[in-house]
Parts: C-alpha cells; sequence; structure tokens
C-alpha cells in the first residue's frame, strides 16, 4: 500500500481497537492461545476484523500479536500457516466491505527478553521476526506494536527492512515516568526507530488516553514522522477485569490530544469497535496539527539520548593503542575489564564512550560486538563505534541499542561508499575524518574541501547535516608546529559554513612535549571557543573534564552554573589523592579492612622498594590465605572475603599495570575456563569465583552466562585449559551443566569442578564432575590441586 | 503502592550469609548501595483475582485453562474460595545496577544482590497490605510460589501469560523457567470468607531443604 499516500489524503488514519478484548468478550479463556483462532475459529477473527472496518478503521491489526515461533512452540501449529490464515481472513473482511481499507501484519513482542537482561539473542530475535514478516507478506502494512525494550524493536524493524517493501509503523509502550520497563525513554525510541527507517512510530498499551498525554505529548516533540497513538481504555480493574474508561470519554480524550499534533489513532486493550466509532465522530472536522520541527542533533543510548547541542565529553580510553594492559584484556576477553574503564570514564564526567577494540590477532568483528554488548548491559552512557573495517561497523551497528556515531569515514572513494551506507542505514551518526587518497591536507582550504566533499556525499544518502561531525585532525605539535592553528581554522570554518557538528582528538597534539597536560588543556580550550563540539580526550584527567565545564560556565551553556557548581561546589577532592606515605596503614590492615583506594596507593609505593612478585608471594597471597581460612571456619562471612578479594584485585591491577608498563607480564599459575551453564542468567557466584582465581594468579577467560556448551568445548580447546568451571544456580538449568561436561569430555581432556546452589557432591558426581566446589574458597583449592601450585 | 520501595537492610543482611553485625566499613558500603537501589528502581507489581474450584487432580482457576498441580497448592488454598496471582519485581533496573556493580566492586556487586532479593520481599509486603484494604472481609493466606514443595516450577510461564506480566509488569519467563528480570516473582494467596487456620510455613515444605546454605549453619530464610 501507498502509506504516505494515505497519510496526505487524510486529515487522521484511523486504526483499530482491540482484538484480546473482543476475543474475551466472545468467551475466549485466560490463558488460551489467541492465534490458534485464525484456525480453529476463522469466522470469529473475520466477524472482529469486518467489524472495525465497519467501524471505520483505515487500518485493521491481522491476529498475529503472538503469532511467533516462540509463544506457538508447544501448540502444534506452525508460524506461517497461523499467519497466513490471519492475513487470509483480513482479505476476506475486506472483501466484504466496500470501503478503502488495510490489514496490518501485527508483530508484537516475543515473550521473552533480549540479552543482556534476558537470554534471547539479538540474531535470535531477528529470525523470530523474520519469520513472521515473510509469513505476512500479503499484508498491507507492517505494524510493530507493544514493545518495551528498543533493542528488541529494532531486532523487528530490521527485520521487516530486510525481508519486506512494505510500510512499518512501530510503537512502545511507556508509563508515567515516561520510561517503558526496561527504561527506554522516548528521545531514543524516536531517534533510533526513525533512523532505521520507521514509516511512524507511537505510543500503545499500558495506561489510558489520560495517563499517556504527557508521553504522546513528549513524542510529538521529537520527531518528525507521523504520530501513532492506540491507548488502552483507562486501567483495568485486577478484581474485575474492567476497563474504566467508557467509548465516549476516550474520544474526547484522543480529541484533546490533536493540539500535540498526533496523526494516526485507534485503541488498545479495552477497546471495541464502539471506541473506534466515537473517535472518529469526535475527530470529524478537526485538522492535524502536527508541523515540521528542526530537531536537534543527538545520539542515544536506550536510556539516555545526548543532545549535541553544546559541548561534549567522548572518553578515548577504551582503545589498545600504546596500552598493554588494554591489550592483555583483549587477548583474554576480559570484558570485564573494559566495562570497568568503561565506568570510570562515566564517573569523570564522559558523556559519550569511543570504543576501539582493534589489535593484531584479535577477531575484532566478534570483539566489537561483545564489548557493545557488555557495555550496554551495565552503562546508558551512547557509544561511539571505532573501526575502519565495514564489517565490524555492521555487525556493531546492528547489535547497538540506540543511535550511535561511527567513527569513521573519510574522503577517500573506497571509504566513502563502504561506511556511508551502513551510517544510513542504522540511522547513525558519523566522524568524517578530513583526509584522503592523497594524506592530510597541509592547507585549511585543503581539508575544508574533503570536509565538503563527505557532505556532498552523506546528502546523496540522505544523512542528515546534524548527524555528520567533521574531524579537521589534530596533529602533533612538536613535528609541525604551525600545524595547531591550521586545524583550529579549519574547525571554525566547518562548523560554520557546512552546519556539521565537529568533533577532534586533543591528546596528540602534545606528543613528545614536556608538560602535556598544560598543552593539551589549552588547545582544548582554544578549539572549544572555535566551535568543538566533541572532544575525544581522557576525561579521567581531571583537568581536562574541569576545562569542559568551565567553558560550558563561561559559554553561558550551563545555566546558573548549575553543572559546575554541583562537579566543584561541594568540596575540592575530585582530584586523584596524592599516592600517600604509607603511614601506620599496612597493606595487610587495609586488605583485611577493605579499603581499597589505600591498598592500591600503598601497592604503588611498595614497588618503588620491593620487587613485584615479592610483594604477591609475601604479603599479597599470605593474607588471601590467612582470609580464606577465617571464611572457612566461619569467622568471617562471604561479603568480607569478597571484599578483601576485590581489595587484593585493585592490588594486583597496579602490579599488572607496573609489569605491563616495564615490558613484563605476569606469572600465570594457569588458565581456567568459566561460565554459568545454559539457560542460567544468576552468575553472580560464578564471578565471585573468578574473582578469587585471579587473586591467586590464575588467568581466568570468562564466558559469561547462559553459554552453549560448544562454545565452552570451543574455548577450552582455544585455551588448552587443565580446569573448567561450571556454575548454574536452578534445579531447571542443572540439564545445562550435564550437557556441558558431557561435550567437554568427548572433546577436550581437562578436569570440571562444578558449583553453584542448588548442586550437592553425589550429584556432581553423577553428571560426572571431577570436582564439586561449595564455595569460591575452595575453588581456589581446586584450582590449586589442578595446577599443582 | 507507592512508586519506590523501602528496603529491609537487616533482612539483606541476613541474606548477604552474616552472623553477626557487618564492620563500620561494610555497613557504610551496604547503605550505599541500599540507597542507590532505593532511589532508582521502579517496583511494579500486577495481580488479579480468581475464583477457584477444585478438579481431580488440583485447583483449577475458573475463567481460565490453568489448573495448579500439586499437593502443596491443593493444601495451601483449602478452604479457600478465591485466589489471588501475583508477579511483582524490582524491575530491569535492579539487574542493570547489580551488572556495574559487579564490575566496578564484586563485593558491593553482591550486597546489592542480596539487598534486591530484601526488595522484593519488601515489594510484595508493600502489595500484600495494598490487597488486604483493597479485599477487607476476606482471611489471606501466606504467599505461596511455583518452586515451593510440589507446586512445579513449569507453572511459571502460564502464570506470566495468565497476568500479562509482560506487558504489564516488564516480567518474562526464559525458557529454562526463570524469571526476568532476575529480582522478580510470582505468587498465590488463598483467600477465604472464613478464618484460615494458620498454616506452618517453613523448612518442611521447601524442596531446597537438603541443600540450604541457611540450614546448613543452623539458621533458616525466615520463610
Amino acid at each position: 500500500m501507498d502509506f504516505k499516500k494515505l497519510l496526505n489524503e487524510k486529515e487522521f488514519v484511523f486504526l483499530d481497537g482491540a482484538m484480546g478484548t473482543m476475543l474475551q468478550a466472545a468467551g475466549l479463556e485466560a490463558g488460551e492461545n489467541p492465534e490458534l483462532l485464525n484456525l480453529t475459529n476463522p469466522e470469529l477473527i473475520e466477524d472482529i476484523n469486518f467489524k472495525y472496518i465497519e467501524a471505520g478503521s483505515d487500518i485493521f491489526y491481522c491476529n498475529t500479536f503472538g503469532a511467533n515461533r516462540a509463544k506457538l512452540e508447544n501448540t502444534g501449529y506452525g508460524v506461517s500457516e497461523v499467519i497466513n490464515a490471519a492475513v487470509d481472513i483480513a482479505h476476506k473482511a475486506i472483501a466484504r466491505s466496500s470501503k478503502r481499507v488495510y490489514c496490518a501484519l501485527d508483530v508484537g513482542p516475543i515473550g521473552q527478553l533480549l540479552e543482556p537482561n534476558g537470554t534471547l539473542s539479538f540474531d535470535e530475535a531477528y529470525d523470530i521476526f523474520k519469520e513472521m514478516i515473510i509469513a505476512g507478506k500479503n499484508a498491507d502494512i507492517i505494524v510493530i506494536e507493544t514493545m518495551t525494550d528498543l533493542l528488541e524493536a529494532k531486532a523487528a524493524l530490521l527485520a521487516a527492512k530486510e525481508n519486506s517493501d512494505l510500510p512499518v509503523i512501530v510503537t512502545m509502550t511507556f508509563e508515567e515516568n515516561l520510561r517503558t520497563f526496561t527504561g527506554c525513554c522516548i528521545e531514543s525510541m524516536a531517534m533510533t526507530l526513525g533512523g532505521l527507517g520507521a514509516d511512524a512510530v507511537g505510543i500503545n498499551c499500558s495506561l489510558g488516553p489520560k495517563e499517556l498525554k504527557p508521553a504522546v505529548e513528549k513524542l510529538c516533540g521529537c520527531t518528525n514522522l507521523p504520530v501513532v497513538i492506540k491507548p488502552n481504555a483507562g486501567l483495568p480493574d485486577p478484581i474485575t477485569n474492567e476497563y474504566n474508561v467508557d467509548p465516549d470519554e476516550f474520544a474526547q480524550l484522543l480529541r484533546e490530544m490533536i493540539p500535540l499534533g498526533i496523526k494516526v489513532v485507534g485503541g488498545c486493550c479495552g477497546t471495541s469497535p464502539e471506541y473506534i466509532k466515537e473517535v472518529i465522530k469526535a475527530f470529524e472536522g478537526e485538522d492535524c496539527k502536527a508541523v515540521e520541527k528542526k530537531l536537534p542533533p543527538m545520539v542515544c543510548s536506550a536510556n539516555t539520548a545526548v543532545t549535541i547541542d553544546q559541548p561534549r565529553i567522548i572518553g578515548e580510553r577504551i582503545n589498545p593503542t600504546g596500552k598493554k594492559r588494554f591489550k592483555q584484556a583483549l587477548n583474554e576477553h576480559d570484558l570485564d575489564y573494559i566495562c570497568a574503564q568503561a565506568a570510570e570514564q562515566i564517573s569523570a564526567g564522559a558523556e559519550i564512550l569511543d570504543v576501539n577494540v582493534g589489535l593484531p590477532g584479535i577477531d575484532e568483528k566478534e570483539m566489537m560486538v561483545s564489548a557493545i554488548k557488555a557495555l550496554q548491559g551495565v552503562c546508558s552512557t551512547p557509544l561511539q563505534i571505532d573501526s575502519s573495517i565495514p564489517e565490524v561497523l555492521d555487525a556493531a551497528l546492528r547489535v547497538y541499542n540506540g543511535k550511535p556515531i561511527v567513527n569513521s569515514v573519510n574522503g577517500e572513494e573506497k571509504s566513502l561508499n563502504a561506511i556511508l551506507p551502513l551510517v544510513k542505514k542504522y540511522g547513525a551518526a558519523v566522524v568524517g575524518l578530513c583526509l584522503d587518497e592523497k594524506g592530510i591536507p597541509k592547507t585549511v582550504e585543503g581539508r575544508v574541501e574533503i570536509a565538503e566533499k563527505i557532505c556532498k556525499r552523506a546528502d546523496e544518502y540522505g544523512i542528515p547535516r546534524s548527524d555528520i561531525c567533521i574531524d579537521c585532525l589534530t596533529l602533533t605539535c612538536s613535528a609541525e608546529q604551525e600545524a595547531a592553528m591550521q586545524t583550529i581554522e579549519a574547525l571554525r570554518i566547518c562548523k560554520q559554513k557546512l552546519g556539521v557538528r565537529t568533533v577532534l582528538g586533543v591528546s596528540n597534539i602534545s606528543f613528545g612535549l614536556p608538560a602535556r597536560e598544560i598543552v593539551n588543556r589549552t588547545f582544548l580550550t582554544m578549539a572549544l571557543t572555535n566551535g568543538l563540539d566533541l572532544p575525544i580526550m581522557n576525561p579521567n584527567i581531571e583537568s581536562m573534564t574541569s576545562a569542559v565545564r568551565a567553558y560550558r560556565l563561561l559559554a553561558n551553556i550551563d545555566k546558573n552554573a548549575t553543572e559546575f557548581i554541583e562537579s566543584y561546589g561541594t568540596e575540592p577532592s575530585s582530584t586523584p589523592k596524592p599516592a600517600q606515605a604509607t603511614g601506620e596503614v599496612t597493606l595487610e590492615y587495609a586488605m583485611e579492612h577493605g579499603l581499597k583506594g589505600e591498598a592500591a596507593s600503598i601497592t604503588s609505593n611498595l614497588l618503588e622498594s620491593r620487587d613485584a612478585m615479592e610483594i604477591v608471594n609475601e604479603i599479597l597471597i599470605p593474607q588471601l590465605d590467612r582470609t580464606g581460612v577465617l571464611f572457612e571456619q566461619g569467622k568471617i562471612f562471604l561479603p568480607q572475603l569478597i571484599l578483601t578479594a576485590g581489595v587484593a584485585q585493585s592490588c594486583f591491577e597496579v602490579i599488572k599495570q607496573h609489569l605491563a608498563k616495564n615490558g613484563q607480564a605476569g606469572e600465570s599459575r594457569g588458565t581456567i575456563v568459566l561460565c554459568t551453564v545454559k539457560g542460567d542468567i544468576h552468575d553472580i557466584g560464578k564471578n565471585i569465583v573468578k574473582v578469587l582465581l585471579e587473586n591467586y594468579g590464575y588467568t581466568v577467560i570468562d564466558l559469561g552466562k547462559d553459554v552453549d556448551p560448544m562454545r565452552v568445548v570451543e574455548a577450552a580447546k582455544q585455551y588448552d585449559v587443565k580446569l573448567v568451571g561450571l556454575s548454574a544456580l536452578m534445579t531447571t538449568t542443572l540439564k545445562g551443566m550435564e550437557e556441558t561436561i558431557k561435550l567437554l569430555r568427548q572433546h577436550h581432556e581437562c578436569k570440571i569442578m562444578v558449583g553453584g546452589a542448588v548442586l550437592t557432591p553425589e550429584y556432581a558426581e553423577k553428571i560426572g564432575a571431577d570436582y564439586y566446589s561449595k564455595d569460591a574458597k575452595q575453588s581456589c583449592d581446586i584450582a590449586r590441586e589442578v595446577f599443582g601450585r | 503502592m507507592s512508586e519506590r520501595v523501602k528496603i529491609d537492610v537487616n533482612e539483606a543482611i541476613r541474606y548477604m550469609g552474616y552472623r553477626d553485625k557487618p564492620s563500620d566499613v561494610e555497613m557504610t558500603l551496604i547503605k550505599d548501595c541500599c540507597e542507590l537501589l532505593e532511589s532508582e528502581i521502579t517496583p511494579r507489581y500486577v495481580y488479579r483475582v480468581f475464583d477457584i474450584e477444585p478438579t481431580a487432580d488440583g485447583v483449577r482457576l475458573v475463567g481460565s485453562s490453568l489448573v495448579f498441580k500439586g499437593k502443596d497448592i491443593v493444601d495451601h488454598l483449602e478452604g479457600c474460595e478465591k485466589c489471588v496471582l501475583l508477579c511483582v519485581t524490582a524491575s530491569a533496573r535492579a539487574d542493570e545496577i547489580i551488572r556495574l556493580k559487579e564490575t566496578q566492586d564484586m563485593a558491593q556487586g553482591y550486597m546489592t544482590d542480596c539487598l534486591a532479593s530484601a526488595a522484593v520481599e519488601s515489594i510484595c509486603n508493600d502489595l500484600e497490605a495494598e490487597l488486604a484494604k483493597k479485599l477487607s472481609g476476606w482471611y489471606f493466606t501466606w504467599r505461596f510460589s511455583p518452586g515451593y514443595g510440589d507446586f512445579p516450577l513449569d507453572i511459571q510461564p502460564d502464570i506470566i501469560e495468565m497476568l500479562n506480566a509482560g506487558k504489564r509488569a516488564g516480567v518474562s519467563c526464559t525458557e529454562s523457567l526463570l524469571l526476568v528480570p532476575r529480582k522478580s516473582v510470582t505468587a498465590v494467596i488463598g483467600l477465604s470468607s472464613k478464618p484460615i487456620e494458620n498454616q506452618r510455613r517453613g523448612c518442611a515444605i521447601c524442596s531446597m531443604s537438603d541443600k540450604c546454605e541457611f540450614r546448613k549453619k543452623g539458621t533458616h530464610c525466615g520463610f
């Protein structure tokens, strides 16, 4: 169908009301599968479809909301037969009427949560939706609705876009706090789904029209797409299960939202053809008030939208370049380390995080996807995906939950042709580097010229100027002193002339100079004054972050100095404390009392006079042993054991960095693969074990939770490990453990230890494990036995 | 019910495995984690009241296709005319905060995990207090959840479906029958128009009693 034409011709487009409510009224019992009625009682469904047509709906939804593989699994029916039947019924209903109406393939949530909250992967979700989309090819339009997870909505929308030419409406479900259950905010939804090519976006279900008004107002303010609204008939009474808004009131409340700019309206749970009739009556003679708005440049995660209408700090620390410790983390697939880097930068003031995990010998695509999944599980700061390889970017853009920045494209034909289509397809923003086949132009004009070329090509793809961030490139001042001002000048011109955002990595400027911080800070301030929007910098260096905050204050962006006072008004010590003299506090004391910061600084002092391994073997390990004994004796408890382990971890981190700096690697006592088994998502026990094992000098390859048995086998072989640790917390997931053990036995010679709340030594033996570990402490004893040290 | 939850810190400290008081340093950490959870999580719940009727092998919820099977749930609902089916959650944000804390500091991650479990208990208690007001005149049994005694865990997806808990509280169930967000529970409360004999709660009917960490240490979980 030509959705645009329909939107142009009609002042308002009317959808239908509820299907479920009508089915319940017809006798469907709670808990019965409503989609099976397409096959068992098609007349009933056709009758409901027809009633909505008669009521005046322009588009009505086929009975396919839950017709997905996951929900139909135990019904004996397949996705395509259920959907085909629904679409056939819809066309029959249309044929009975003389009106011009359209039927929509209705795509609801899968019913299982995606990672990181649940266990369903993005790719699985995509496949499930793809199957529905293909089965529903004879519908006139696709509607993706009632989504609460932006990533799930994205999977469905991508599946629709890649497997169908039909127009797509996407509506999500918000609560009164203007967020979905998973925390997704309205700006992020509008921006992300709009960028991915939705033809209309909106809000459905959860609340009545009165309660949804603030959400609708917000949505109308942040999108230029047609806004869809499909509220419930008020709120259900838990005792009678009846909704509390009648058709007349419903229609009046919807009509009150016309001034906000709504365009497409209908009803969700509790509504019936009666409601739609009243709505159409109430809208008669009214004009649509939607207007084209100028939207600010923005990027987002699902939960946080960052407007680039002022300088925003991009943290640069997730990058292995020149960082031995980071390289080691990548080689060991240590995602926790990357997440910790993110958390540190965010608390220091980063508003966007650059993510670069490229390292020779690493599968960059796999690593990037893993890193993005891990990062979006723990932080809601928008990400900048940093890679020059199109395949890496494509994979990362798919699983990213929001609108990221792609870093980067440049003026080379090859780069433009490969990167810009991806940026357009996924609705991302993009960094454009002012360089091409001939390198970095020496002159200001040369760089502006490349920026213009990038903009022109982006225009052709339909990428808005506000999504282009031009990088005029920082050159090292000690090598080319005149270049600094050229960069600044080019930046100023690009910003003024091209209507783009500007981005600049500032730290390079001082390479090879003394007092780098002063040079960096001054350069940063100069660039900000000339229009820099996105400094890529180390936010952990306080003088850099404070320069940005002071700029926002002086440039009258930080109104009433709110942010500035919040950051610096109360206490002076957000700067890291200088390494204190040890005084009376010994390392043992700090470990015993959970003093992390002190322990780290004592360790770094000790490293000046003592050998690293000596500190490990004579202080850290003995203290850990003492703590372990106290724990076993029941004199201290689990939180205290973990606290000590955490303190030790911070000491080991100092030591690892010290060793890495001197080109040494810490000696590993052995490598262990650890995971929470397939089906299980309770991974805290496994994580505690990991910390303790690392304390004792073992290298832990942590595969995470809900891990497929084959992946455990692959990792065990890849790292040629002698010991694998498996954790399961629920009786229902012990199967996964048994299966993993069986598979390991077939493919790799190693010892296996198991643990978890529901396990017993007897059961461990029964499923073929070598060791049962009752707690984290015991897993260290087992490792010692296996590795002989 | 309030938009915020008040966590019973002492209860959480018990979950953490302490058998005496945490030190001052530990207490500070626990309080920080507690404040963070209390300010960030948005408790959600959904419930429905059903008439119930006995069947040959269990108890049927009238107007639905759901039948509760197992001796223990039947005993639990004995003498009741209705039941409340409920689902509460500390929200996806609780899971997120636990994950974040774990990457920053494992001890605080563990503390937060236990605090979030205590939060779910508090939310249940708040909901029950609200139900007591709404359903005055009815006598309540205590809360019985899938997995207790021989009440099978595999009823979990049906309960979620029946309550429309995905749509209305953001709770779903994995293939291995775990609820997500992780800090969520479902439960059944029996309603009777006549006073209910005070049923014994405790380890005797718990399916975990032979491997329970609390019992190994000579205490119990408070159930």
